[in-house]
């Protein structure tokens, strides 16, 4: 810092900083900072030093993001050399075998290894001379705010800089020097250590550091369980201890468990899931008896009156016109099946979701805990969402719906508890303060303002209960999705196209309908 | 004579989880508002407030944000719990009342008027009007008639099935008093009902507003910031200080008696033409006898009554050279306006 008194109109030496921060060296830092803030530095200006030591001039000057940078180009360069050495051994061994391909394809991969280690050596040393100075900059703009930032050059640096290096080089070169074991080979290798035949170290080296991460967990194999049925109806459970000589990993284990647990909860429990199952195929006979079982032209034309005086006439038409792609490609009946088990589907998500959400909108607890679960929810695969089903309600058309309400249902609660949040508080004390009690604040403020919210969820659990009725073809769902399925399996292209399109038709239909209709509204 | 409709009794709020504690503290040591946050992070709303509010007036209450006022107001119909004191009203105590009385009492007897209206966006203004009739399950002829009889009153003649999104702010603020005053209650409170509207509908419904209450006398608590429009509404004003009431008065008292600091910073802005009399700046005829001498001609000396305000004094002393006599309605002198004291007096240094 020069003082105002001593250096009264001397201009301050502007590299003075660069100096500080760059310790030695200083003169050309503070040169190519200064030139960097002047914004004159040559496009093509690079650092030499920087370019020769590449990672350890970046450790030294403690540049953590140019060390990484120049540590991985030259280990991209030195797995290629490595691989170079693999295959010239290679290729000797298979002079050696007599195995002419293999010589001549291990020597063309070698001179092409050969030549990308060249090139990626010598243009990442110079990407990296041209980022170190302009890194180090940035480096230098952080510790001007924050002074504990490494400055100035420290060879104490190296020594992490040795231990991260040491930690990856040497493992990632030979695993490029090696051909790793298959599984099957690790398999074997695992049996032969249970059954205490002797083994190379080398082998099991290989098998537990350069592939698959080791077998840490061995577990007895659990025994078998099975819940006959008596003669007065009761089931007796059987103990079957496993004849498994070998112990199995922690991923057998454990799905023997699960496939355990359900099957008891199955054996013993299983008229709750026939009762669920039992209404909600009598919700679905319900629908489908609207749907497939009215005869095509009053159905058609009820859409299509729907469309027109929910939605104006523009949408009608666009419904008219999905409605004859439909008919004309013979998916009527099995639209309306869609569609059907959609309506199935959404009325269980609405039914069960508004409260959901009003308890979530509401409460601090509700909050907590459907939250997590929601989220959940939200990041399984689809796919995943069959497994339970099947598992607990076999296949058809209920388990379908039951995975269908449980991947579609997130949305509804989600946004019902928006919707019951974002209702002003003022206007909800005006309520209170005009008398209303619990029940009345309600029904006549906080549903009616939340309303708006409300139907964007039930539009949202329409479009993924439609995609989700598809892939629940898988488990028997019918349907559109089962053509789709079925195409898919032997092939056929066209067939399945086709279907997909009247899916999608379907899809937007449903949702010009209700948008139109919600956005008329207010 | 029993006229206090309000009764507030060293009422206390003070928010927070440790609310109890920091009381017991603040009474003990005498704590202010940050060692109390502080301490028990707990904010105080409302410190000992006392104040009664008599049949038919309008008692304001006056601070700047985060005062309390409207924290207070919200204890007359219990939306806050005070965290110690009593409020009466009508000699009842609010806080005893169960839940469904006390549901009664805000749909019949409290009408509110809120800052930001607080309409419900998706009823009509009629059905707006009508909520508290609602909630008490009256049917809906009934509150249409009552609806359409209270949109008479605030001169919204047509606007019955619109919807309020439809109506400018200042209309709206109209029916948002039309709601309070449906249930026909005795009592209103209103925090802060114009303030978030342009100052020429504000004058307009402050006028407004004035004329109906001196026809229909209802007892109100008028929440404000604005000063002037405390003394424009107020027939006395409670002026609050972080969460505290420093002074309680009529308009004319708070101005020409601050009782700190505070208040008179406030007040120094303000008009005294309209709020002073001639009886705060006169001076004695003997102490003017003193100085002067005796005046000869004081019989032909322009006259004033003792309530003439500043306004009127001004217009008596324009093109005139001699002091104004005030006198008594007997027709006795009892004291003397110079100009000198005149000018001081509107100045504010009487």
């Amino acid at each position: 810092m020069t003082q105002e008194g001593e250096t009264a109109g001397a201009v301050p030496d502007p590299l003075a900083p660069f100096r500080e921060f760059a310790g030695p060296g200083g003169d050309y830092y503070g040169r190519t900072f200064l030139r960097i803030q002047q914004a004159t530095l040559p496009a093509r200006h690079v650092n030499a030093a920087a370019m020769a030591g590449s990672f350890v001039w970046a450790a030294l000057r403690g540049n953590w993001l140019a060390f990484w940078i120049g540590f991985v180009a030259d280990m991209i360069a030195a797995v290629n050399l490595a691989l170079v050495y693999k295959y010239d051994r290679a290729a000797a061994q298979a002079v050696i075998d007599g195995k002419d391909f293999l010589v001549q394809r291990y020597e063309g991969w070698t001179d092409a290894y050969l030549l990308a280690a060249v090139v990626l050596f010598v243009a990442g040393r110079l990407l990296f001379g041209w980022l170190a100075d302009r890194l180090y900059y940035r480096q230098y703009a952080r510790w001007r705010i924050d002074r504990s930032l490494p400055r100035g050059l420290n060879a104490g640096r190296l020594v992490t800089a040795a231990l991260v290096a040491a930690l990856i080089a040497p493992l990632t070169l030979y695993r490029a020097t090696q051909f790793p074991p298959d599984e099957r080979a690790c398999i074997k290798l695992t049996r032969k250590i249970q059954d205490g035949a002797p083994v190379s170290s080398k082998a099991r080296f290989d098998c537990w550091t350069i592939s698959e991460f080791p077998t840490l967990v061995w577990l007895e194999r659990p025994p078998q369980y099975s819940y006959p049925r008596n003669a007065d109806g009761t089931r007796s459970i059987v103990v079957r201890e496993s004849t498994a000589k070998r112990p199995v990993n922690l991923n057998t284990w454990l799905s023997e468990r699960i496939d355990q647990g359900i099957g008891y909860l199955k054996a013993f429990y299983g008229w709750v899931f026939d009762g669920i199952t039992h209404w909600i195929r009598v919700l679905l006979n319900a629908i489908e008896s609207v749907f497939v079982g009215t005869p095509w032209i009053v159905t058609a034309v009820m859409f299509v009156v729907i469309a027109k005086t929910a939605a104006g006439p523009r949408v009608a038409v666009f419904v008219g016109a999905s409605l004859v792609y439909l008919a004309l490609f013979g998916f009527w009946q099995t639209a309306m099946s869609t569609v059907s088990l959609v309506v199935a589907a959404t009325i269980i998500c609405v039914v069960a979701g508004l409260p959901l959400g009003i308890w979530v909108g509401k409460s601090r607890t509700g909050t907590a805990v459907v939250t997590p679960i929601l989220d959940i929810m939200q990041t399984i695969p689809s796919f995943v969402y069959l497994l339970p089903a099947v598992a607990f309600f076999s296949i058809g058309k209920p388990p379908g719906i039951l995975a269908t309400v449980i991947f579609a249902m997130p949305p509804m609660v989600r946004l019902t508890a928006l919707g019951i949040r974002q209702v002003p508080e003022s206007t909800k004390e005006a309520a209170l303060a005009f008398g209303a009690s619990p029940k009345q604040l309600m029904m006549k403020v906080e549903l009616p303002l939340a309303l708006p919210s409300i139907m964007a969820g039930v539009n949202q659990v329409v479009m993924m209960s439609l995609s989700m009725v598809v892939i629940a073809a898988i488990i028997g769902a019918g349907g559109m999705g089962f053509i789709v399925v079925d195409a898919l399996g032997q092939t056929e292209v066209g067939r399945g196209l086709l279907a997909g399109i009247g899916i999608a038709l379907i899809a937007m239909m449903i949702d010009r309908v209700v948008q139109k209709a919600n956005r008329m509204k207010s | 004579m029993n006229d206090k409709v309000i009764e507030v009794r060293e009422v206390w709020k003070i928010f927070g989880d440790r609310a109890a504690e920091a009381l017991a503290a603040i009474r003990r040591d005498g704590l202010d508002k940050a060692e109390v946050l502080e301490r028990f992070e707990a904010v105080v709303g409302v410190r000992n407030v006392s104040f009664d509010v008599h049949a038919g007036e309008i008692f304001c209450i006056m601070g700047l944000s985060g005062s309390g006022k409207s924290t207070l107001v919200r204890h007359v119909n219990r939306l806050i719990e005070p965290t110690q004191g009593q409020i009466l009203i009508n000699g009842e105590d609010v806080g005893a009342l169960a839940p469904e009385e006390l549901r009664a009492l805000r749909a019949g007897r409290i009408g509110m008027v809120f800052q930001n209206m607080a309409l419900l966006p998706h009823r009509t203004v009629r059905d707006n009007i009508a909520f508290a009739l609602e909630l008490r399950d009256a049917d809906t002829f009934t509150r249409h008639q009552t609806a359409d009889r209270v949109i008479e009153t605030v001169s919204l003649q047509g606007y019955g099935d619109r919807m309020p999104r439809e109506l400018s702010g200042g209309m709206q603020q109209r029916v948002g008093l039309a709601r309070a005053l449906a249930a026909d209650p005795e009592i209103l409170l209103m925090d802060e009902p114009f303030s978030a509207l342009d100052p020429l509908i504000r004058r307009g419904l402050q006028d407004e507003f004035l004329a109906l209450s001196r026809t229909m006398r209802k007892t109100t608590i008028f929440i404000t910031h604005d000063l002037d429009e405390a003394i424009r509404m107020g027939s006395r004003i409670a002026i609050m200080k972080d969460g505290e009431v420093v002074q309680i008065g009529t308009p004319e008292h708070i101005v020409t008696h601050p009782a700190d600091d505070y208040v008179a910073d406030f007040v120094k802005g303000i008009s005294r033409l309209k709020l002073v009399f001639a009886h705060t700046i006169m001076e004695p005829p003997e102490k003017y006898g003193q100085e002067h001498g005796d005046p000869p001609d004081a019989e032909h000396w322009p006259r004033a009554g003792p309530e003439a305000d500043l306004d009127s004094l001004v217009n008596l002393a324009v093109g005139e050279d001699r002091p104004i006599a005030v006198r008594s309605d007997g027709g006795r002198l009892v004291g003397i306006v110079t100009k000198d004291a005149l000018l001081r007096g509107i100045q504010g240094e009487a």
